[in-house]
């Protein structure tokens, strides 16, 4: 297990080279001059001198780094090659510069990056809650009326996108019933503490949580479904059920051990893929979250930030695949064995 | 010969469509020996088609899947949009088709009949004042609503009525002025809130009477009012910076020359005629300029009152932003943006011109009808039966529509019914941009799916089939592309590529391949995998044994059998390209406005005030998303049951 792991870190380590490699690329590509922007803010200051003007962009793009050819760039920015002299990339800690906030990047992200783990984790122990013993039931009950009507129902769920979901929710449960607020992360104006805080969050979270949770409940039903159905078709089951366990035992115990390979599978990629997958609820309700964050950047010009996002969801799907691969060997043995 | 010729090819289409139809499609040739007659057990791809079938969920959902198509392919070249046409009077209009229906009481006879929006004010022969059309607005007040006429006004006995663009005025036979509609910008009352901006209402119309039978012309424009007396005074008022900016300078001149004859509002200005038939415009200079063609048939510009001369005005009428003026040897000249007049035919006289909100109406001497302007919307389409000589004596245009009289009846009707799914706030047809709409995004996600199938069949039948280092390395690769985020990783391509000055097509086609490029992994996977699969199968080793060469197996073995797979994997991708260019599009990172799909038509729905208000914005567009991405599920769904051979013996 553990040269399997390491075989699989090792091999994780060279793919993510290629694609920052691959995302610096299409960053330089973006038609944007820093330098430029940075040197337009000066102009008043250079009103009478164009010449120094000129000579500041210059310096200004040399500081930077953007003459250097894009291999030189990218060893600096990753922290392996000195410019200007100077080593400062992501391995020294230098994650880049938001010039929208005037702050480093990683500064910008940390209050986001914890609006959007919690909005995830409530939001997946939701579904899950709800998904699982509805699969099972329907596993169980398979080709009866009420498997029949979930089964219809979660294909229009997940075949309707997350913005119509969000649209339908805002029009029922904020404009029709008038219980939850449309948009924003907490009462304007407000200054609550404690246990106050909490609820008020909470009543602006209930939104985009009832909807992420609605959004994924097709999706996931009809996997849990799906592999609830195959394990109870195998052999063992039928075994368990001839020697006279009760169908309790049958089902929890031993075909829902079974089940949970692939849906552990499920779990871990969904939840990780949610971190890009959160882009659209946080831009539809406004909530200070990093997919929030990322449009924001790309809209307002803020490539560094949007680089450092791109190498982060890169990661978090790199770190997921290894996760998927690690958890599949815990949760069976043959797996285990084979490797 | 020639009849030698054809049979053959005749015979062979017609075998090809009885394959494609009847199965055998994917499976081998079997050339002669297959008639109908002596087969007598069905093809793998016959039989799939007929369980298919046999389900009728799957059934409909091809159907309205196909009619889905026909709707958005075919429509479009019947009705294409303009991407430049926006109406602001109609914008935010409900789904209703009643902005023509005329009542009764106005059928055997109209005082006036005027509309400056998407509602019409009438005014029978009794003194009753009538509203139909549509009026949208959020206030709560009720004299807000115009449709709601007020039960003072319902009761007196009007003699003159008038319809602005959000407010109506009405005067009864003791010279009582009423109005009612918004009055935010003194449109009337003094109560409104910006009434400062605004020309005020005069205090003596708000409190006291005018003698009713002195007065000559009532008139609303853009949220201006104006009222004509005989002797040539004139009260207006309103919000004349937006509604007629030379409000002040003509009222100025009808104070110190008091001879106007006639009044016209554009959406924007006011006009007057004088009883010496002279051109007012008070100091505006919109349509100071004329383009007329020279004797060489090229265009020149003129002054408008250089080329009218010494002639005489006789009537002026006034679209929302043109000017007709008919000179006293009968030429009708048209200012503004309008098209040219029509040629009448010879010695017929013009009778009288009125005018809608885009378009102009004209009736000659011997009862005959022409139209011209901007009839997008229907205005200019005289009905066949009124273009002959005596068909009706009078013509009231009125905003988007026409209605015909002859002898004081009402005759027939045309211009705009209104429409079947509202429009949107740029006053755009949102039946249309749906249907154009869902051309973008099936195109898009057709293109798109195409791409990705191409590139992840070919990598994954290599990969399975070859096995090796060669295996090796195309996984390596899908997996790289795998790893890329897709959501985030689109977004900034299209970021890109709409900083670049790349034009909209050619935008829109990268847009289609970059979705295809980034979404080919998951077939490779999958086709490597039964490619796999497969190759080790004993019809494989069999046909490997009787000598049949490599490529034979690999195209006539091995991938009829993957096809199934590839199939229901298009089906499905093709939902989810469609889905993946509605969100771009709705974050606004896909096809830009005013270019409709329907990801961004949902795109101007985000705010609660929208969602409220007008539900039809975003409820049609989001059912046909909705109903087609469901289809197309449902139809994947479907193949994969029936092509898998285990989901048989299951059930």
């Amino acid at each position: 297990m553990g040269k399997y792991i390491l075989k699989r870190l090792g091999y994780m380590a060279i793919v993510t080279v290629i694609l920052s490699f691959l995302m610096f690329v299409v960053y330089t590509m973006i038609p944007f001059d820093r330098a430029r922007a940075e040197v337009e803010t000066l102009k008043n200051a250079y009103k009478n001198n164009p010449e120094g003007f000129q000579q500041r962009y210059e310096e200004l793009r040399k500081e930077m780094g953007l003459d250097e050819n894009i291999i030189v760039r990218y060893f600096g920015w990753i922290g392996v090659a000195p410019i200007n002299g100077k080593y400062q990339g992501l391995l020294q800690g230098d994650f880049g510069y938001s010039y929208i906030h005037d702050r480093p990047a990683q500064e910008v992200l940390v209050e986001p990056m914890k609006n959007t783990i919690f909005i995830n984790l409530f939001a997946t122990f939701l579904a899950l809650g709800i998904t699982i013993p509805m699969g099972i039931f329907c596993a169980v009950h398979r080709g009866s009326k009420r498997d029949t009507a979930i089964q219809a129902g979660t294909i229009i769920g997940y075949s309707i996108p997350i913005f119509i979901t969000a649209i339908l929710c805002v029009w029922f449960f904020a404009i029709v019933l008038g219980i939850f607020p449309v948009s924003g992360m907490k009462t304007p104006g407000s200054n609550y503490t404690g246990m106050k805080k909490f609820f008020d969050q909470m009543k602006y979270m209930a939104l985009p949580l009832i909807v992420m949770t609605l959004s994924s409940l097709g999706g996931m039903t009809r996997y849990v479904r799906a592999s609830m159905t195959e394990a109870l078709s195998m052999d063992c089951i039928r075994t368990a059920r001839a020697k006279g366990l009760r169908e309790k035992v049958v089902i929890y115990s031993h075909a829902w051990r079974n089940a949970l390979i692939p849906i552990v599978t499920l779990v871990i990629g969904w939840f990780l893929s949610i971190f890009s997958g959160s882009i659209m609820i946080e831009n539809i309700f406004g909530l200070n979250g990093m997919g929030l964050i990322y449009i924001n950047s790309l809209t307002g010009k803020d490539f560094e930030v949007v680089l450092l996002l791109q190498m982060f969801y890169v990661i978090v799907g790199l770190l997921g695949n290894l996760l998927i691969d690690i958890a599949y060997g815990f949760v069976d043995p043959r797996i285990r064995v084979n490797k | 010969m020639n009849n030698q010729k054809k049979a053959p090819k005749k015979l062979f289409i017609a075998e090809c469509l009885q394959k494609m139809f009847f199965g055998n499609l994917f499976g081998r040739m079997r050339g002669e020996e297959h008639t109908v007659e002596n087969e007598r057990y069905d093809s793998p791809s016959k039989l799939a088609v007929k369980r298919f079938f046999r389900k009728p969920l799957a059934t409909t959902a091809v159907i309205v899947l196909l009619s889905m198509f026909l709707f958005v392919f075919i429509g479009p070249a019947f009705d294409p949009v303009d991407l430049s046409y926006m109406e602001a009077a109609h914008a935010n209009v409900a789904p209703n088709m009643n902005m023509m229906k005329l009542p009764d009481s106005l059928k055997d006879g109209a005082v006036s009949i005027t509309s400056n929006g998407s509602f019409t004010l009438g005014l029978d022969e009794e003194g009753d004042v009538h509203v139909w059309g549509y009026y949208g607005t959020t206030s709560k007040e009720d004299r807000v609503d115009v449709m709601k006429i007020p039960q003072e006004v319902q009761d007196a006995n009007i003699r003159f009525a008038a319809a602005g663009s959000d407010h109506c005025i009405a005067i009864d036979d003791k010279g009582k002025v009423y109005g009612w509609g918004m009055y935010d910008n003194a449109q009337y009352s003094h109560d409104g809130t910006l009434i400062a901006m605004c020309i005020k209402q005069p205090t003596e119309l708000l409190n006291g009477t005018l003698n009713v039978d002195n007065v000559k012309q009532l008139i609303c424009g853009n949220q201006v009012t104006a009222i004509l007396m005989k002797d040539g005074s004139l009260y207006a008022w309103g919000n004349d910076q937006t509604g007629a900016p030379n409000m002040q300078a003509v009222m100025k001149l009808a104070k110190e020359n008091a001879n106007f004859d006639e009044i016209a509002f554009t959406n924007s200005g006011m006009f007057a005629l004088t009883d010496e038939g002279e051109f007012v415009t008070g100091g505006s200079a919109k349509y100071d300029n004329l383009q007329i063609l020279d004797e060489n048939g090229a265009t020149k510009v003129v002054n408008i009152f250089d080329y009218i001369g010494t002639r005489k005005i006789v009537d002026i009428a006034a679209s929302g932003d043109s000017v007709v003026l008919l000179t006293d040897d009968s030429e009708v000249i048209t200012l503004g943006t309008a098209t040219k007049p029509p040629v009448l035919a010879e010695g017929e006289k013009i009778v009288e011109v009125s005018a809608g909100t885009r378009h102009f109406i004209l009736v000659t001497d011997n009862g005959k009808v022409y139209a011209w302007g901007n009839g997008k919307l229907g205005q200019t389409d005289v009905p066949e039966q009124l273009t002959v000589a005596g068909a009706v004596d009078t013509v009231i245009a009125s905003g988007f529509q026409n209605y015909a009289y002859k002898d004081g009846e009402f005759v027939d009707a045309w211009g705009l019914k209104g429409y079947v799914f509202g429009t949107d706030n740029m006053g755009r047809d949102i039946f249309n941009r749906v249907m154009n709409g869902g051309r973008m995004t099936m195109t898009i996600g057709a293109v798109a799916v195409i791409v990705a199938t191409i590139i992840g069949v070919i990598i994954g039948c290599i990969s399975g089939y070859f096995g090796g280092w060669v295996d090796m390395f195309l996984m390596r690769v899908t997996e790289i592309f795998g790893a890329i985020p897709f959501l985030p990783f689109a977004l900034v391509l299209s970021s890109i590529l709409q900083a670049s000055n790349l034009n909209e097509d050619t935008r829109i086609f990268i847009i289609m391949i970059i979705l295809g490029l980034l979404s080919w992994t998951g077939l490779a996977r999958l086709v490597r995998g039964q490619v796999l699969a497969e190759r080790e199968k004993e019809f494989v080793t069999a046909a490997k044994s009787m000598g049949v060469s490599q490529r034979r197996i690999a195209f006539k073995h091995i991938l009829p059998n993957v096809i199934s797979v590839i199939l229901v994997s298009v089906t499905l991708d093709f939902a989810t390209c469609m889905l993946t260019e509605s969100t771009l599009s709705y974050l606004g990172f896909g096809v830009q406005l005013p270019r409709p799909t329907w990801g961004n038509m949902l795109d101007g729905c985000r705010n609660s005030v929208v969602i409220q208000n007008y539900w039809w914005r975003w409820l049609f567009p989001a059912i046909f998303l909705s109903i087609t991405v469901i289809c197309i599920n449902v139809i994947g769904d479907t193949l994969r049951d029936v092509l898998d051979p285990k989901s048989e013996v299951e059930k």
